[in-house]
């Protein structure tokens, strides 16, 4: 390029720059900018001939520049400007064009460019190119100026946007592959000065007096003010006016479509991201109130899918949170005529239900909660902001409190009636005893609407659930027989059963299973065994007894599920069902498709008339054979009918019976006679049972009270007993497993649950004190 | 039935102020308070337990508000929120 182009130069080129007017101001603004002293190919010039191609290679492959940063990524910047390949070709020619052209115009500008000088114009020519493209008036110069100028762009230096399309080319041409003996091969590099760049030249006006011209200035200036003065008036200057011709204005106009704007703010939270991420995983979830919802959600739901990533354009309703829920049930609830099936739909909802039974427990807890953790054994809290006006349990406990710390504590006979009206603790003033005496305080009922008017027959805990109560309801007497219910109690709910299960008959024995815990076993009045599922809110019974030809023909009185070490068989534990009745057999039923059962003993009846009789606690399979024993036992002991047998849990070989010839007898395995007598009032005693926590205390009920004895502390009298309502009988007791609690059912369908205080403390070791005890019994 | 038999439950409850059912616009469905009351509750326990929520979930996405009590000096009140009502329940928890 340049070099063939330099070689048809005149050398008398030189001269140009100082010569016309018009070159010189294209030299000017040819020589546009900046002195850009790059060290870098003006080599260009030097050399001649055919090692252009090599320069403008050398000089192309500045272009192949890379940059890297500190990870040694390629962060080489891209042309912004992609040119067409196509355009590439007449690159050659056009610049022999322009050479061409410029050396009519003799610009001195090309002089630049001669090679044979030996000073040489160098080149920040190249940096001509980025400006003079923009200024330029004759555009073919320019883009012949560029391209050649182009060639010597150094490569630090920014490529500008205005860059031409034979730009591109040049640059895209010039990269060729790069060989290792190319990389290594020796480069010459010239530096020559460039000729003086005249930016701006004004000539002086002044002139000096001394000079050769002096004179002649002098001369003509006289000669204008000669002029100056005459030309007004003077016929040879005439004013004369011109009109210019002012091109026709064109206006041109043009419409768009209104840009609309909205603001639209959003608030995004972090599950809302979580929200529309998920919800195409959830399926929608059909209403059943009606088919909007299925259309709403699934629009809804396809919006969310497009905007998973971005925030989610809230719903019309104007709120800033967005929430896929929310707007549909906005959308929803505008319909009119579908709210009120909508709100029918929420009252019967499942999620409602649920929510119903919740608050309900959260009331009972907010009622119950000194009582409950009375219960628990937790120390009771007082709430600072609870007004003191009223009376009931709260207040009933306060002073309950008190009277323990200090220490006002009554006599053992002087039992204050706990359980009927607790405000009658504040009457009881006593003198202060160092000793606090055990007593019973009264938490709380288990007593509702449905239960009133039933006895209490039985109760047995949930083995699994320690807080989940039996009770099975049936008339008390023989003589009317009422419809019974087992109901299911919780100790989150003291004032509706868990579950009801209504029965035919009087429930009057049930237990739960071990093995099965949802399994609850009831044995009714008329001597038929049914078992429930307690998991389901069902009335129906899992297993009836009733077709079964074997079943007892009197009422079940006690039953047990037993739990049976088969090693012979290897079949592990199982559990059986275990029942006594009135009939005189013991059974053993089993759970197939219909209850059905077989005799495991019969119980022979001696002397006495018994009318009803005993039931069984077993702890262990070979108790059954103990059974038997005890049996014969019995023969002998009650005048009246024997209630209850309770074995010692600490003690393998002891037993306590209660009957209706008021006394509680405590009898030894291997003896048959009663050990030790207990009775204490002239009535009924309806049951009896050891307490899980110490080998000498059990409890027991008649018809007015309930009392706990305690062998280590006096085998005369009961520790501490309870009187009940005048009217109310008590019926059964239980203890409760984990906590110092007792149950007394009584005859009104009531349950109540007192709190065991100041017991003496359980001992594991009083199965040695009670043989002590009953030492000196045994001898005799 | 049993739905009623245990609202009903509820009302009888002691202490128990009131009881709302109210769906996710604010209009009540069941009350034993007069309506105005009623709606204003309605609005203002709705923002809280939109509040609320928002609060949980923003710790763990995962997770969701299920029960929200509120204690003051004479009552304690008691909401039980869901995508499409609300249960309001007003005790008295000294009596």
């Amino acid at each position: 390029m340049q070099g063939p182009a330099g070689g048809r130069r005149p050398p008398l080129v030189r001269q140009g720059s100082g010569a016309s007017s018009g070159s010189q101001r294209r030299t000017s603004i040819l020589s546009g900018i900046y002195a850009n002293k790059a060290a870098s190919c003006r080599s260009l010039s030097t050399t001649s001939d055919g090692k252009a191609v090599d320069r403008a290679s050398l000089v192309g492959n500045k272009y192949a520049t890379r940059v890297f940063d500190d990870e040694g990524k390629d962060v080489t910047p891209r042309p912004l400007f992609r040119s067409d390949p196509n355009t590439v070709v007449p690159r050659q020619g056009k610049l022999l064009a322009s050479s061409a052209y410029f050396g009519a115009t003799g610009s001195g500008f090309l002089s630049s460019f001669s090679m044979h000088q030996t000073s040489g114009v160098n080149g920040s020519l190249g940096s001509f190119s980025r400006t003079y493209g923009s200024s330029s008036t004759s555009l073919s110069n320019a883009s012949t100026t560029e391209s050649v100028l182009d060639e010597i762009v150094e490569p630090g230096s920014r490529q500008d946007t205005a860059v031409s399309l034979s730009d591109v080319q040049v640059r895209q041409e010039e990269i060729k592959e790069w060989t290792k003996e190319d990389l290594g091969r020796r480069v010459d590099i010239y530096l020559t000065e460039t000729e003086t760049i005249w930016i701006l030249d004004m000539p002086s006006v002044v002139v000096s007096v001394e000079s050769e011209d002096a004179g002649r200035v002098l001369e003509q200036n006289r000669i204008y003010v000669d002029i100056c003065k005459n030309r007004p008036g003077n016929d040879r200057f005439v004013e004369k006016m011109m009109q210019t011709i002012n091109g026709a204005a064109k206006n041109k106009e043009v419409q768009c479509d209104k840009i609309i704007m909205e603001d639209k703010g959003m608030l995004v939270t972090s599950w809302d991201l979580y929200d529309s991420f998920n919800v195409s995983e959830i399926e929608p979830t059909s209403k059943a109130e009606g088919s909007r919802a299925t259309t709403g959600k699934s629009s809804k739901s396809h919006t969310a899918k497009e905007h998973n990533q971005t925030m989610l354009v809230s719903s019309n309703r104007g709120s800033t949170t967005s929430s896929l829920m929310i707007s549909e049930s906005a959308v929803l609830a505008r319909i009119h005529e579908e709210e009120e099936c909508h709100s029918e739909a929420i009252l019967t909802s499942e999620n409602f239900q649920q929510n119903l039974f919740f608050m309900e427990r959260i009331l009972m807890e907010n009622i119950f909660q000194p009582k409950l953790a009375a219960y628990r054994q937790f120390p009771v809290l007082i709430d600072p902001d609870v007004t003191s006006d009223m009376s009931g349990t709260v207040a009933a406990v306060k002073e309950a409190k008190q009277e323990e710390h200090d220490k006002e504590k009554k006599d053992k006979e002087e039992q204050k009636d706990a359980f009927v009206d607790p405000s009658i603790l504040s009457d009881l003033n006593k003198t202060p005893e160092e000793i606090v005496p055990p007593r019973l305080e009264w938490l709380w009922s288990y007593i509702c609407d449905l239960t009133n008017g039933h006895s209490v027959s039985s109760m047995a805990w949930s083995k699994v659930n320690p807080d989940l109560l039996a009770v099975g309801y049936g008339a008390f007497d023989c003589k009317e027989q009422k419809k019974g219910l087992a109901c299911c109690w919780s100790l989150k709910n003291p004032m509706w059963p868990e579950r009801i299960f209504r029965c035919e008959h009087g429930v009057t024995a049930l237990d739960f299973s071990m093995a099965s815990p949802n399994l609850l076993a009831v044995g009714m009045y008329d001597g038929s065994v049914t078992i429930y599922n307690v998991r389901s809110c069902n009335d129906t019974a899992l297993l009836d007894s009733s077709e079964s030809s074997n079943k007892h023909t009197g009422p079940v009185w006690q039953m047990r599920w037993v739990e049976q070490d088969r090693g012979a068989t290897g079949d592990g534990k199982k559990e059986r069902l275990i029942c006594i009745s009135a009939d005189g057999r013991i059974t053993e039923w089993f759970i197939q498709k219909r209850l059905d059962c077989i005799d495991l003993m019969k119980i022979k009846r001696t002397e006495s008339e018994k009318k009803k009789l005993p039931g069984e606690k077993e702890r262990k399979r070979e108790a059954l054979i103990s059974q038997q024993a005890a049996g014969m036992c019995f023969d002998f002991h009650p005048k009246g009918p024997v209630y209850k047998v309770a074995w010692n849990p600490f003690s393998t070989d002891m037993f306590l019976s209660c009957s209706a010839d008021w006394s509680i007898i405590l009898w030894h395995q291997d003896s048959q006679t009663p050990i030790l007598t207990f009775s204490s009032a002239t009535a009924f005693v309806h049951d009896v049972m050891w307490s899980p926590k110490s080998a000498c205390i059990f409890a027991a009920v008649n018809e007015s009270r309930v009392e706990i004895w305690d062998l280590s502390a006096s085998i005369l009298n009961p520790v501490t007993s309870c009187f009940a309502n005048p009217r109310v009988k008590f019926t059964s007791v239980l203890f409760a497993e984990n906590t110092d609690c007792l149950l007394v059912g009584d005859s009104k369908g009531e349950v109540s649950v007192f709190e065991l205080q100041n017991l003496a403390a359980p001992n594991n070791n009083k199965v040695g004190t009670l043989h002590d005890i009953i030492g000196p019994a045994v001898a005799i | 039935a049993e739905v009623e038999e245990t609202l009903k439950r509820i009302q009888a409850h002691r202490g128990v102020v009131a009881t709302m059912v109210v769906n996710a616009e604010g209009i009540p469905i069941r009350t034993t308070l007069d309506n105005s009351t009623t709606v204003q509750y309605a609005g203002l326990l709705h923002q809280l337990t939109m509040k609320a929520r928002s609060t949980v979930r923003d710790i763990d996405p995962q997770n969701d508000l299920t029960f929200l009590r509120i204690r003051s000096k004479k009552h304690e009140i008691m909401v039980a929120p869901d995508k499409e009502y609300l249960l309001i329940v007003i005790q008295n928890p000294c009596e």
